[in-house]
C-alpha cells in the first residue's frame, strides 16, 4: 500500500507554476514591473501573496523593482523579482549590489528574443552570457535552466533554498515557450517540501562582524533590530561591512565572492544526462532545447546511433566536471542553444582536443525542433 | 506622574567614532544635517536599534556609514527604491533615506516622484549643495543659473530644479526645506517629518564649500551659509509676504502638510475590508 | 512520441476562443488521466488574425512538448487553412468549418468538412463555434469522453458561459451523428 503523501494533479501555465514554487519556497515578498511574457509572474504572486501575510509590490520601474527586494530581503523576508530580456539588463546594477552584499534574492528572467526590445513574444535562450556576466566585476553566482512546467515549480523552490543557503542572487531562466507552456504537473503536499532558511547572527553575539565567513564559508546575516547595528555597502569592504582600500582586504572580498560557491557545488550543481553510457554524440542543451534533444536522442538511438544528452539544470556555476567525464569517450559533442553561440565557449574550453565541438543555433525566433538535432547527430555520427 | 527628562542630546552616542575623522570636506554642509538627524532622533526616543539609514551614492550617499544604526549604502539613486522594501518588510523600523540632489533628482528622480505618490511611511532627507561633490564638481540639476561647475566651463543654462515643489505635486505628505544654519529650525523640520506618518521630504540645503564654492567665488563656508540664510524666507513669514518680491527667496520651513493615506495603513485598510489578510 | 501520445491543433482567428477551447480540452483529457502540454500562439495575432492552441497529450508526460505531427487538426478560420500543412500527417483528421473548407485538398479523406459556425449561429452563439468544435472532434475522434468535456467545462469555464457550452458541445456532437 501507497504511503506517498497526497500530491496535487494539475494542469499550469510555467509562469503560474513559478508564482506557486515561489509561494511554497517560501517568497513573502515581490517586486516588478510588466513586462512580456513574464507578466503572469507578476499577476499571480498578486493574487497569492497578501492571502499568505506577504507583500506584493508593483513598482516604478525594473530598478526600482530589483532594489525594492534587496531591501526586503535585508528586512528578513525571502523575496522574488521577475522580468525579461530589457529588465534583466536595467537590473544588473542592484543585481551587482546583491552580490557584492551577498543579499538572497531570486530573479526570473523569461527569456525572449533580443537584442533590445527583439523579440517580445518569442523564445530564444540569448542571457546565458547576462545572467553569468551581466554585472560587472568578478563573481560567482547560481543560475538555473528549468524545461519543463514541474520543473520550474521544483527549481524556484530550491531557487530559494540556494538564495538563503548561500547568500547570493540566484537566477532563473526559461523560454517565453515554457513560461506560456501549460503542463500537467503533480505538486507535492507542501509537508514534504525543503525549506532552508538563512542563517541569522545570534542576537547576543556582540562580536558579530557581518561579513565574516561561518564555518561553511557563508557570513551570517544581522537582522535588523537584533541589536548589531552593522552597515551594508556597495563598496568593497572588510568583514566588518565597512569600505576598505587595504589590498588584503580587497583580495579577500573578492576571492570570497569569486569563490564562495564552490565548496558547495554537490549541492547546487544539478544535470540531467540521458543514454550517456556509451554515447558517441553528445547533445548538449538547456530547457526547452533540450527537451528537443531528448526526442532526438531517442530517435537516435532507435536507428542504432550512440547518442546522449547532457542537461544542466544548474547552468551556473557550469557542472564542468560531470561533462568532462562524459565527453571522455564522446567523439562528438553537439551545442544547441536559441543564440549565437554562448554555451559553445563554455562547452569547448572544457571538451578536451580529442571531442569535436559543434554548434547548432537558431536566431529566428523559433524553436530548435528536435529533426534538427537529429539531423546533426546524424551526419556527426556518418562523419 | 512625571515623565523623567530626556536625557541630553550626545551626538557621539549616535556615532561610529572608530571611523572618525569623517571623510567629508571642511566647511562641508553635510554634517550640521546629520547632526541635526540624530538630534530629532534622539527628542523622539528612536532608539539605534530601530532606526535605518538607506543612502545612495555621492558625498550625502556617506554620510550614513557614521551612524550606529543599521545602515544601508545602496546604489546610486536607488535608496528610496531600496527603503520602500525595507519598510514594506520591516514596517517596525524607522527608515530614513538621506541623498543628494543628483541621487535623489537626477538618476533617481522616478524613484523619488512615486514614493512621494505612495506616501510610505519613510523620511526622505535630500541634502541639495548644488553640485556633483564626490565625482569632482559636475552640474546638477539644482545648480543655480550661471554657476561654473566642471562640465559647465561657461557657466549653467540650464532651469533648476524645486525638488520641494516636484515632491509636493507628486504628493509627498510632508514636504519642508531649511538651511543648515538654522540648525534647531533644521531639528524641528527633520523631528516633524520623522514623527509625519507618511511620506516626509525635506530638502536641506546645504553648502559645498571646496568644490562648488571655490569654483564660484562664493567664500568660504560661513560667508556661504550667510548668503543661504540671505536668501531663505520661512514659512513664518508666509502670511505677511504672501508674494515675495524677490520671487527666487528660498522658501522654508514646513511647505506642505497633507493628510493622505498611508501607503502601508492603505494597503492593509484595503485588504481587511475585503477580509483577505492575516 | 509514443504510440499512447496524441497532437491536436485548435486553429482559427484571433478572438474565436481557441485558447480556452484548448484549455478545457487539456483539463478534460487531464480528468482521465492524460498528462498534456499545451502550448499557443503568444503574440498580437491572437487578437485577430491566426490563433492556435496545440495540445500533446499521453499516458506520460511528454519529451518534446511542442506538436510536431499533428493526430487532429479543428480549422474554424480561412486564416488558418494552410498554416498546419507542414506537421500534418497522411491520416491527420482535420475538422473543419464548411465556410473555410473550400480550397481544401479534396482528396483528403480524413478531412470532415462540417457546418460549426453556422451551428454556432443556430445556437444563438457565434463564440460557441470553438466549442460545438470540440463537440465535433469528441464525436468523431473519441479523444475524450463526452462526459469529461462537460465536467471541464463546469470546473473550468467562465460561470456565465457554462450553459451556452455545454449546449454547444452537443450540437457539435449531433453535427457529427447526424
Amino acid at each position: 500500500m501507497s504511503t506517498e503523501p497526497a500530491t496535487t494533479t494539475q494542469n499550469l501555465e510555467g509562469n503560474e507554476a513559478c508564482a506557486l514554487g515561489a509561494i511554497a519556497g517560501g517568497c513573502r515578498f515581490y517586486a516588478g514591473y510588466p513586462i512580456t511574457p513574464s507578466s503572469e509572474i507578476a499577476e499571480r504572486m498578486a493574487s497569492e501573496l497578501p492571502g499568505v501575510g506577504g507583500v506584493f509590490i508593483q513598482m516604478e520601474d525594473e530598478i526600482a523593482s530589483m532594489a525594492a527586494i534587496l531591501g526586503a530581503s535585508m528586512g528578513g523576508l525571502k523575496v522574488m523579482t521577475a522580468t525579461s530580456g530589457p529588465g534583466f539588463s536595467l537590473k544588473q546594477e542592484n543585481l551587482g549590489l546583491a552580490v557584492a552584499t551577498e543579499i538572497p534574492c531570486v530573479i526570473i528572467d523569461v527569456m525572449r528574443g533580443g537584442p533590445s526590445t527583439g523579440l517580445p513574444t518569442r523564445p530564444a535562450q540569448g542571457d546565458y552570457m547576462q545572467a553569468r556576466w551581466g554585472t560587472h566585476g568578478d563573481h560567482a553566482i547560481i543560475v538555473l535552466t528549468p524545461a519543463s512546467v514541474a520543473e520550474i515549480y521544483a527549481q524556484t523552490i530550491r531557487a530559494f533554498n540556494l538564495a538563503e543557503a548561500f547568500r547570493t542572487p540566484v537566477v532563473i531562466l526559461y523560454e517565453e515557450t515554457i513560461g506560456h507552456l501549460r503542463e500537467t504537473v503533480d505538486l507535492p503536499a507542501p509537508e514534504t517540501i525543503e525549506i532552508i532558511d538563512r542563517q541569522w547572527a545570534a542576537p547576543d553575539d556582540r562580536n558579530f562582524l557581518p561579513y565574516r565567513p561561518g564555518t561553511d564559508g557563508i557570513p551570517a546575516m544581522p537582522r535588523p533590530g537584533d541589536g548589531h547595528r552593522t552597515h551594508m555597502t556597495g563598496l568593497t569592504h572588510g568583514e566588518d561591512g565597512f569600505p576598505t582600500q587595504k589590498p588584503e582586504a580587497i583580495a579577500a572580498a573578492n576571492r570570497h565572492l569569486s569563490h564562495k560557491l564552490e565548496p558547495h557545488l554537490d549541492r547546487i550543481e544539478q544535470f540531467e544526462i540521458v543514454a550517456g553510457e556509451d554515447a558517441e554524440v553528445i547533445v548538449v542543451a538547456c530547457g526547452l532545447v533540450a527537451r528537443a534533444a531528448k526526442r532526438a536522442v531517442a530517435k537516435a538511438r532507435a536507428k542504432g546511433i550512440r547518442a546522449g544528452l547532457f542537461r544542466p539544470i544548474t547552468l551556473w556555476p557550469f557542472p564542468t566536471l560531470p561533462l568532462q567525464a562524459l565527453l571522455q569517450p564522446a567523439g562528438a559533442v553537439i551545442v544547441a542553444e536559441m543564440n549565437a553561440g554562448q554555451l559553445i565557449a563554455e562547452v569547448e574550453r572544457h571538451a578536451g582536443d580529442h571531442c569535436r565541438v559543434v554548434g547548432l543555433n537558431r536566431i529566428d525566433g523559433e524553436a530548435i525542433t528536435p529533426s534538427q538535432i537529429l539531423q546533426q547527430i546524424e551526419e556527426l555520427a556518418n562523419d | 506622574m512625571t515623565e523623567a527628562p530626556a536625557p541630553e542630546f550626545v551626538i557621539r552616542e549616535y556615532l561610529r567614532e572608530h571611523l572618525m575623522p569623517h571623510f567629508l570636506c571642511p566647511g562641508c554642509g553635510h554634517g550640521i544635517a546629520l547632526r541635526a538627524l540624530l538630534w530629532a532622533v534622539h527628542e523622539l526616543g528612536i532608539t539605534k536599534d530601530r532606526l535605518a539609514i538607506v543612502s545612495g551614492i555621492g558625498c550625502s550617499g556617506r554620510i550614513g556609514a557614521y551612524v550606529d544604526a543599521n545602515t544601508f549604502h545602496v546604489t546610486h539613486g536607488r535608496p528610496l527604491a531600496f527603503a520602500t522594501g525595507l519598510k514594506l518588510a520591516r514596517p517596525d523600523l524607522e527608515v530614513v533615506v538621506i541623498t543628494g540632489d543628483g541621487d535623489c533628482l537626477a538618476i533617481g528622480g522616478n524613484h523619488l516622484i512615486h514614493a512621494c505618490r505612495r506616501n510610505l511611511n519613510i523620511t526622505c532627507m535630500m541634502l541639495n549643495n548644488e553640485v556633483y561633490g564626490m565625482t569632482g564638481g559636475q552640474v546638477s540639476p539644482t545648480t543655480s543659473n550661471s554657476r561654473y561647475t566642471t562640465t559647465t566651463p561657461l557657466g549653467n543654462f540650464e532651469p533648476t530644479f524645486d525638488a520641494c515643489a516636484l515632491a509636493e505635486g507628486a504628493g509627498a505628505g510632508f514636504v519642508g526645506r531649511e538651511i543648515t544654519l538654522q540648525t534647531p529650525a533644521l531639528k524641528n523640520l527633520l523631528r516633524e517629518g520623522l514623527a509625519y506618518p507618511g511620506f516626509a521630504f525635506i530638502e536641506v540645503i546645504s553648502d559645498c564649500t571646496e568644490i562648488y564654492g571655490r569654483k564660484n567665488d562664493l567664500g568660504n563656508s560661513a560667508e556661504m551659509v550667510l548668503s543661504q540664510k540671505a536668501a531663505a524666507r520661512p514659512d513664518v513669514y508666509t502670511n505677511s509676504v504672501d508674494r515675495p518680491f524677490r520671487p527666487n527667496q528660498l522658501r522654508t520651513g514646513v511647505l506642505a502638510r497633507k493628510d493622505r493615506p498611508e501607503y502601508a495603513a492603505a494597503r492593509q485598510r484595503h485588504l481587511q475590508s475585503l477580509g483577505n489578510v492575516e | 512520441m509514443s504510440q499512447t501520445q496524441i497532437e491536436i491543433r485548435l486553429s482559427g482567428s484571433g478572438g474565436q476562443g481557441i485558447l480556452l477551447a484548448g484549455q478545457i480540452l487539456g483539463d478534460a483529457l487531464t480528468l482521465e488521466r492524460k498528462r498534456i502540454a499545451q502550448s499557443q500562439s503568444y503574440e498580437p495575432t491572437s487578437r485577430g488574425g491566426l490563433s492556435r492552441c496545440d495540445l500533446v497529450a499521453g499516458t506520460k508526460a511528454t519529451d518534446y512538448p511542442l506538436a510536431s505531427a499533428l493526430d487532429y487538426l479543428v480549422i474554424l478560420d480561412r486564416i488558418a487553412l494552410h498554416a498546419s500543412d507542414d506537421i500534418l500527417k497522411t491520416n491527420t483528421l482535420v475538422v473543419i468549418d464548411m465556410s473555410a473548407a473550400e480550397g481544401k485538398d479534396a482528396e483528403n479523406g480524413k478531412t470532415r468538412a462540417l457546418p460549426l459556425l453556422d451551428t454556432a449561429r443556430a445556437c444563438n452563439d457565434i463564440r460557441s463555434a470553438n466549442i460545438v468544435a470540440l463537440g465535433a472532434l469528441v464525436e468523431l475522434s473519441g479523444v475524450c469522453r463526452a462526459d469529461t468535456l462537460v465536467a471541464a467545462i463546469c470546473a473550468g469555464a467562465p460561470a456565465k458561459l457554462v450553459k451556452s457550452m455545454l449546449k454547444a458541445v452537443e450540437a457539435g456532437q449531433n453535427l457529427v451523428r447526424a
